[in-house]
This record gives structure tokens, sequence and C-alpha cells, in this order.
């Protein structure tokens, strides 16, 4: 806390600690937001420029080329569509199972709540490498290698400690007699469940949805496991093989990278405030 | 906590499965949907058709124009179904091993690496073909891919086109600085490439793939080969005799090649991605690389075109041969296939010699049948390949493939990568391979 | 409340727990959840524990060898490199982020202009997928075009590529990692100091203490949860780390994960050490866990 004292020497430091302050924090920013605009100029400049030595700082010439490569590939697009469904289903799956186990932690009493808790939590401690082995023979055997099923599975197992125990400080929030309330009011069960309950409910199930879509939109250690080609792989597995794989210029990766991060960083920047305050509810309350 | 004895509570908690119902069944949908449609990976085999299993086609569409012929000359019996497979070859043979594992899968034509058909032949999931072809067919054909497709007296791959290590050379900067033409030996090559980039002002001499991946391995061998030594005493089967002066010698002058300057250190990160665009703009005087580098140059932003290139054999310790690591690709035939018969007039048909000659105009390719290497048209068409026939007949050699070469490959990756950067010596390397190796060939018993 | 640890599901006390109608439906409502955990992640890793007995491949069930796998994981190369590389960075990725991130979240705990800005600053590298910035850093490094492989050479720090040297890679992986992550520990150890009430520092400063005794009477002890929740989840992420190395090092960083990968789906002889290595990491982790809950008395936010 800058003091408050009254005295001129005081003001000085105070002044000089603002300033400083402020120093600080256009550096941290500046070094936090960098590299993405380094590989976004990479991405926009000629071939030529992009091997130039000593490398330029401010792009001189500028080219689409490496843009239009990317979101024309064939590959890049499948990888885009697999990547969404993914993670779009993991999202959808966790909420579901999640909201359920949710709201009986967070609001209704039962004996060994806190094994239930510690066997949930205990999974965000789990090395996931440690059962890629045996898990890639079961898949084999049920046939669901290389399928969505068999990264949408784990994503689901690994992503649940996340959303439940997000859910649960959610719930945790809304007034305990709320649904009580309703009724006495005169609305039936179902009635205040949907007026109530879910309105309020809504924007942590939201955020929490966020959450945990980006958390399996940036999977990638099953999705290299178990998913070997195309039709399957998404982003994340995609693009570290650019470079050698399926394209031969770093400047399409660059693009492909820039591309694949612009929407999250767009969706985090616009719902920063309730993500910020959903990961710190988790950590303080919960 | 709120006590819930009206019964109140178990009623809301189960209400909550109305808005996640909704969910739930989107959920069930889609994940039915989703298993139902990527369960089967795109197949198209089943009855009445031969899948052939291969990389993404050339720009060309070489080989996809040449199964629409087949499939018109066979129209109303079978039809074949070019199923696309990873343009990664490692991917591409992770995804058949699994496959096979898995108990065989739909595919019956395999376009496969040339160095898959004795790992598959060893786990029998291809099929013996020496009925089909037999060692009179076979002399037509270059005889490294041959014998790299032979295990145990059988043969299990028709060969479909090949690659050899080349030497680049940028001839115009070689006359500029007083050479008349390409070095023949390593100490000339390394002596030309100092000598030549500092007179012209090029900024490398020498590049080469260097990084710890298969061609990595491509790369070492020739220079351990072309001093001598080699890894097994049978290209396929035999002792491990890595542990060799010549074969130390070989990682020597590979490691010379950084220590001396001619080629930056950066090359023991470098796959064939890396190099070329820096070859082609014109940064480096000389190159190792596969054959098809020849027909990119001139083309796209890069700078340097096809006249100012040569293109010469591997260059050698004097007193030894020059080698040449082979690539290139084959076909197989999947032992659990129900179309026998039909997969194989489908190989035979893209093997004959139209087939080849076809190719060769289209895509530029380097078939395996000797006399298409010799015919005027192709030679027109291919102007490396009257160099490309020398090397891959004298000189080529297959890399050692075994049962387990996966492993071994990985053992090579990383040691002659430690080599080149100097992390090891090379009289440390080829012991380390030869014990390792060795264990892993006493497995295959 | 009884310790039911051992009895997962509540065998015990029947009639109470299933007579009751709300509790019945309280376990059917966690039963999914828990059953997907136990199918997917809990009995693998004892199919895990079973498979590195035994001398199997990835296509045959082989026979029971005892602790061959763990004798051939301990005496390759390969793995110490994988593990040493892991704790080295395990410590420093989770000193440096605690460090640089207490400092931060001390400095921005109050309110000033931009402070949006400040957060989205901290949410940008936290919301790329940890292989694109690998991806992204080593373009960065890549020789001939990257950035920071330039800078290094120029200003003397490295005299060839830092994608070629083990050392480097990791010293640069280390920093990555730092990058990526330490905007997140400042965003929970904020959550954690916003929660201190202004009026103790008050009070404290009332009492004559200077910056340094409130920061560690008071700042620190107050902070302990938070901090250890934090530290904890840092360095089982650390030592479990493979997306950064495997991407970043394309195959020339080595982790105690990585070598679980290159083991069960690379190669074909080196299932069974793989295998060893991966109960090997389960149960490290494991112990860390236990260490930081047991010894240095972390609440399980289960309690309550």
């Amino acid at each position: 806390m800058a003091s408050a004292t009254a005295t001129e020497k005081g003001a000085g430091r105070s002044a000089l600690n603002m300033v400083l302050f402020y120093v600080f924090l256009v550096i941290f920013v500046f070094m936090s937001v960098f590299p993405l605009l380094w590989v976004f100029k990479m991405s926009i400049v000629t071939k030529t420029e992009l091997y130039a030595t000593p490398p330029t700082f401010l792009p001189q010439n500028i080219s689409g080329a490496e843009w239009a490569q990317v979101l024309g590939d064939s590959t890049f697009q499948k990888a885009l569509i697999n990547s969404s469904i993914i993670a779009g289903v993991t999202t959808v799956i966790c909420l579901f199972f999640g909201s359920i186990a949710a709201y009986a932690i967070s609001r209704l009493r039962f004996r060994f709540k806190g094994t239930v808790m510690t066997l949930i939590l205990a999974i965000s401690f789990f090395p996931a490498v440690a059962i890629i082995a045996p898990l890639f023979i079961q898949y084999t055997q049920l046939g669901i290698i290389d399928t969505y099923a068999s990264v949408i599975i784990t994503d689901t197992v690994f992503a649940l400690p996340l959303t439940i125990w997000l859910l649960v400080a959610f719930f945790r929030e809304l007034p305990v007699d709320l649904e009580d309330a309703a009724r006495v009011d005169g609305a039936t069960t179902i009635q205040a469940f949907r007026k109530v309950i879910v309105p309020l409910a809504a924007p942590g199930v939201f955020t929490t949805a966020i959450l945990t879509f980006i958390y399996a939109w940036n999977e990638f250690l099953f999705a290299n496991t178990f998913l070997f080609d195309e039709n399957t792989q998404p982003v994340t597995v995609v693009i570290p093989n650019f470079a050698t794989i399926y394209t031969v210029d770093y400047g399409a990766q660059a693009a492909a990278s820039v591309i694949v991060t612009v929407p999250l960083v767009i969706l985090v920047l616009i719902f920063q405030r309730r993500i910020v305050s959903g990961l710190t509810a988790g950590a303080v309350k919960g | 906590m709120t006590e819930r004895n009206d019964g109140s509570g178990v009623r809301a908690g189960r209400r909550i499965n109305r808005r996640d119902f909704l969910k739930m069944s989107g959920a069930g949908l889609a994940g039915a949907a989703l298993l139902g449609a990527s369960g089967c990976g795109g197949g198209g085999g089943g009855s009445g058709n031969i899948v052939f299993s291969m990389g993404p086609d050339d720009p060309n569409k070489s080989f996809t124009k040449l199964i629409d012929k087949f499939n018109k000359q066979h129209k109303g019996e079978f039809q074949v179904v070019h199923r696309e497979m990873p343009t990664d070859t490692g991917l591409y043979f992770d995804k058949l091993r699994t496959e096979f594992q898995a108990g065989g899968g739909e595919i019956d034509v395999i376009g496969g690496d040339v160095i898959w058909p004795i790992q598959f032949a060893a786990q029998g999931w291809v099929q013996d073909l020496s009925d089909n072809f037999p060692a009179s067919e076979q002399n037509k054909f270059l005889p490294a891919p041959i014998a790299a497709s032979t295990y145990e007296g059988a043969i299990y791959a028709v060969p479909w086109f090949e690659d050899a290590g080349l030497l680049y050379s940028r001839s115009d900067l070689l006359e500029q600085a007083g050479y008349s033409a390409p070095p023949e030996t390593w100490d000339e090559l390394k002596e030309m490439a100092l000598k030549t980039s500092q007179d012209t002002g090029t900024k490398y001499g020498f590049l080469f793939q260097g990084r710890n991946y298969e061609g990595g391995v491509c790369n070492a061998l020739e220079y351990i080969r072309t001093h001598g030594g080699d890894v097994l005493s049978d290209v396929t089967s035999g002792k491990v005799i890595i542990d060799s002066p010549e074969a130390a010698a070989g990682l020597e002058t590979y490691r010379s090649m950084i220590t001396s300057g001619a080629a930056p250190q950066a090359v023991s990160n470098y796959t064939e991605t890396e190099g070329d665009p820096l070859f082609e703009n014109g940064d480096s005087v000389f190159f190792r690389e596969w054959p098809g580098v020849y027909g990119d140059l001139g083309s796209g932003d890069f700078k340097v075109k096809q006249e100012q290139v040569s293109v010469s054999p591997i260059p050698v310790d004097p007193g030894n041969q020059s080698s040449s690591t082979l690539g290139g690709w084959t076909f197989m035939i999947n032992a659990q296939t129900d179309m026998p018969d039909e997969a194989w007039e489908f190989v035979k048909f893209m093997s004959s010699y139209e087939s080849f000659k076809f190719r060769a105009i289209e895509g530029g390719y380097i078939s395996a049948r000797q006399a298409i290497l010799d015919d005027p048209e192709v030679q027109k068409a291919i102007p490396t390949v009257k160099l490309a026939k020398d090397v891959l007949l004298d000189y080529a050699t297959s890399r050692p493939v075994t049962q387990f070469y996966g492993d071994m490959s990985l053992e090579m990756q990383s040691q002659f990568n430690d080599a080149l950067t100097g992390d090891v010596t090379p009289q440390q390397a080829v012991e380390t391979l030869q014990k390792n190796l060795t264990t892993i060939m006493k497995q295959a018993d | 409340m009884t310790t039911a640890s051992t009895e997962k599901k509540g065998r015990g006390w029947f009639k109470e727990e299933f007579g009751n109608p709300e509790r019945r439906a309280a376990y059917y409502m966690v039963l999914p959840s828990l059953l997907i955990i136990m199918v997917v992640a809990f009995f693998p890793i004892l199919y895990g524990i079973v498979l590195s007995l035994t001398d199997s491949t990835v296509t045959a069930f082989g026979s029971f060898v005892g602790l061959e796998n763990y004798t051939e994981m301990f005496q390759d190369p390969d793995f110490r490199v994988g593990l040493f590389n892991t704790v080295i960075f395990t410590v420093a990725s989770v000193t440096l982020e605690f460090v640089i991130g207490l400092a931060i979240a001390l400095a921005v705990n109050r309110a000033f202009r931009g402070r949006g800005l400040v957060r989205a600053a901290i949410l940008v590298p936290w919301a790329f997928p940890t292989v694109i910035s690998a991806v992204m850093w080593r373009l960065m490094f890549q020789p001939g075009i990257g950035i920071f492989q330039y800078l290094a050479e120029t200003i003397g720090l490295v005299s060839g590529p830092v994608l070629s040297d083990p050392a480097l890679l990791l010293i640069a992986a280390t920093l990555i990692d730092v990058w990526k992550t330490t905007p997140f520990m400042a965003l929970l150890l904020l959550a954690g100091l916003q929660v201190i009430p202004g009026e103790v520092y008050e009070a404290a400063r009332v009492d004559g203490a200077n910056v340094w005794q409130r920061f560690f009477r008071i700042t620190l002890p107050l902070l302990k949860g938070a901090i250890l929740v934090a530290v904890l989840f840092r360095t089982l992420d650390a030592y479990r780390v493979y997306d950064l190395f495997w991407a970043f090092g394309a195959r020339e960083l080595q982790s105690l994960s990585t070598y679980v990968y290159e083991g069960v789906r690379i190669s074909q002889l080196q299932f069974g050490p793989g295998n060893a290595a991966a109960v090997f990491i389960f149960v490290t982790a494991f112990l860390i866990a236990l260490f930081f809950i047991k010894v240095l008395g972390m609440q399980t936010s289960a309690e309550e």
C-alpha cells in the first residue's frame, strides 16, 4: 500500500512509487504479450524477410500468403473441426455429470462426502501419462482407437475435477433456502428450479463451460497417443507437425499457431472477470 | 447445510436433470453419432472393393490417374479405393501397426516405406509374394530394394519408386572459386566448402540432415559405409558389426563437418525442411538430399535454378566405394486380405512398365524397374535419372532392416546425433550401438 | 464423521445411508462421475502396475517377470536423464514462479487504473495450449529465423543453437514455463491476498511494524493455505511435464513423461521399462502430494 503520510518526502516517494509501479506494469504486460505479437509478425511477412538476418523488428514486406495457405489447407481445417468437436462434446458431458455431482456435494448431506471429494480431487494430481499404455490397450480392444471417443472419454475424466470444483464453488454461493422460498411463494419445484436456480446458476455454469472447453481444447497427450490421422487429430497435434510434415515452412506454422490461439485469447479477454473469479473462487472458497 | 426431511431436497435434486437431460440427449446423440461415424475410420473396404492405403498423392495426381485407369479396365468386377493415410511415414506406420495389432484391418494393398516389408513380414502381417513374383521377374528391378523386401528367402513386397542420397553442388559458385568438378572425397568436400563459401560470400558451406530422426540415420550411414564400415554383416540379418575402426572413422568425418566449419552447428537439428529453403535460396554451396530436390529448384519464391546446380554421388573416404542410403516405397499385400487375387492384379498393374513410365513422366518418380531408367523419354523428363540410376544400381544400400528396426533406428538416431554434436566420441557411439543393437537383435530370435 | 477412507462407496451403515431417500439421491448423483473416474483412471493404473511386472508388449500379455522392468529402467541412461531433467525443471520452475508470482501479486494488490489490462495480460499466456506456445517459442529459437536465438547469440550468451544443446534446452524450457505459468500463480496468490483484511495491516503499522515484519509475520502466515495449494498444484504439473518438452525439444529433451511415451508408444522393445516408469511417476507423484498434505499441513478443500 502506498503510504498515506502527508510529508513531502512521503509524497515524493509516493509519486516515484507510482511511476515505478506503472513501469513495472508495462514491462509485465509487454512480456506476457510479446511472444504472441512476434509470432504474428512472423506469419505476415514474406519468406525472404522471415529468413533475413538480423531479424527485422517491424514487418517490412507484408504478405497474406501464409494465412491463405493455412486457412485453405484441408488438414488444418479438419484439425479445427476435430478440436471443436472434441472440446465441445467433452464440455457437454462434463457439465452434465459434473453439475449433478456438484449439486449433490454442495447442497445435499451425505456421509462419505469427504471421501468422494478427495477421490475427485485426486484425479487432478493424477499423472495421466501413467495410464496411456493400459488405456491404449483397452481402447484398441474396444475398437475406439483413432476415434473421437477415445479422447473424449479420457478428457472427460481429467476435466471432471475442474468442472466439479468450480460448480461446487458456484453452487455454494447460492442462498441456501432459495428453492424453499420460491416454493413458499407458490411455485412448483420445477418452476422454482427453472425460474430461480437456473438464472442464478447460469453464469457459474457458463464460466465453468468456458474453462472446461479451454482445458479440452488445449489437451495434447491423449490426442497424440490415441489419434493417428487428420480426420481425428485436433490442432494441438497437427500444428507441431506443420513445419515438417504437412507443409514445409515456418511461416505457415506461425500463422496456424496464431489462428488457433487468437479465438482463445479473445474469449479469455471478453470473459476475463468471470474467469478470474471462477478460478479464484475455487481456490479461495473451495 | 439444510436438513431436507420433507423430501423436497430430493425432488429439487432430481429436477436438475431437466435442463441437463436435454444436454444429455444432445451429448448422447452426438456421442453415438461420432462413435458410429468415426468408428470405422473412413474405410471403404468390404465386399467387392480393394482398399489401397497410401499417403496423399502428389499435385499431379499421378497414381490417382492410374487407379482410375485400372478401375475402368475392371468395371463391373471390382474397384480400387484409395484410402488416404498420413503424409508422415512415422504416423502412417503407427496407424498400420495399430490396425494389424487389432486384428487385420480392411486394407488389402499397402503402399509402404521401403523399410516396412521386413518388419511386417516378421510379424506375419503381409503376404509372401514369391509365387507371383519369381526371381526372373525380380531381376528386372533394382537389386537394393529387392534385397530390402526379402525376408528369410521369400519376397514380401514389389518395389515401387526409389530414392537415394545425392550430393548437390552449386557449380556456378565452385567455378568462381576455381573448381571445375564436384568433390569425390570427404576431405575435398570440406576444403571446397570452406574455400568456396569464403570466396563467394555464401553463408554456409555444406548442409545436411543431422537431427535425431530417421533422416539422420540415412545421412550418418553414408559416412560409415563410405569408410568401409557397416551396421550389420548382412543388410537384413547377421551379426552386429558397427563397432569397427572404419565405422568410428566414418562418424569422425561426420562430426568434422561441423568442427571444420564447413557445416553450421545447426545441422544437428535439421531435417529436410530446414535445409531445403536455405539451399534453394542460395545460402549453401553443397547440400546432401534426395533426388526430388532437383525438380523443386527454380520454382516458387526461391532463387537457385537448375542450371546452377550439379548432382553427384556421395563422396567417399579414399579407397572406398560411394554409398547412398536407399529410400523409397513398395507395394505389399495384407496377409488377411479376402481378395488376394484381385489385390495382386492391382499390384501387377501398378508395377508394370507402362505405369512406372507414366509416373516417371507425370511426377518425376524414379521407378524401381531398371529398364525405365534407360528409357529416353524418362531421361528427358527427369534430368537426374541417369545419375540416379548409377547411384541406385551401384551404390544404394538399404538401411539394416530387421524385425525390430523401429527400436534399432531409435538407438541409431540417438547415437549418431550425439556423435554429430560431440556429446559422445565416435568410439563411444559405436561401442554403445554395438551393445544395444546386439541386445535388440537377440530379441529377434 | 467417521473416517471411512477404506470404503469408497460406503458399503457400511447401509440402512442409514441408503434407507434415506435424500441420501440415496445424493449418491446416485455423484455415482456417474465417480464411476467414470474409477473406470477410466483408477482401474487402468492397477492394470498398468500389473503390466509393469510382466514382459508384455502392446499386443500380447506376457509372463510375470517381477521387478526386471524396474531394474532395466533404472539402468537406462535415458531414464536417468529424464529423471534429472524433470527434477531440475520442477524445482527451478516452481521456485521462480512462486517468487516472481508472489512479487507480482503483492505489487498488484491494490486498485489502480488499467487493472483490466493487467488481468488480461495475465490470462493471455495461460490461455495458450501448452503445445502451441512451445511451438511458438521453438520458432523463436529456430536458427536463421528466431529472434531469441539471434539475441542470445548477439549478446554472447550462447555460442550455438539453443535447440541443439541439451542443457540450454532445459534452461529455455524452464524459462518458457515461467513465462506461461507465473501469471497464473500470481492470480492464485492475489486471490489469497485479497482475503486478508486491510485492518490487520493497519493495526500492525500502528504497532510500528515495518514492511518486512508485516510481510513475514502477517502476510505469509495468512497466505499459507493459498501458497500450499498453488505450490502443490504447480509442483505436480511440473513433475508431469510432457507437452512442453515434447513440442519444444522435438525429442531432444527428455522428461519422465516423454520417457514413458517413447517407451510405450514409439519403441517396440521398451514397453516394459516404459510401464515401469509410468508406475514410478504415479507413485512418486502420490508421495509428493502426501507430503504436502500431511507434512506441510495443507488443507484439502473437501473438509467442511
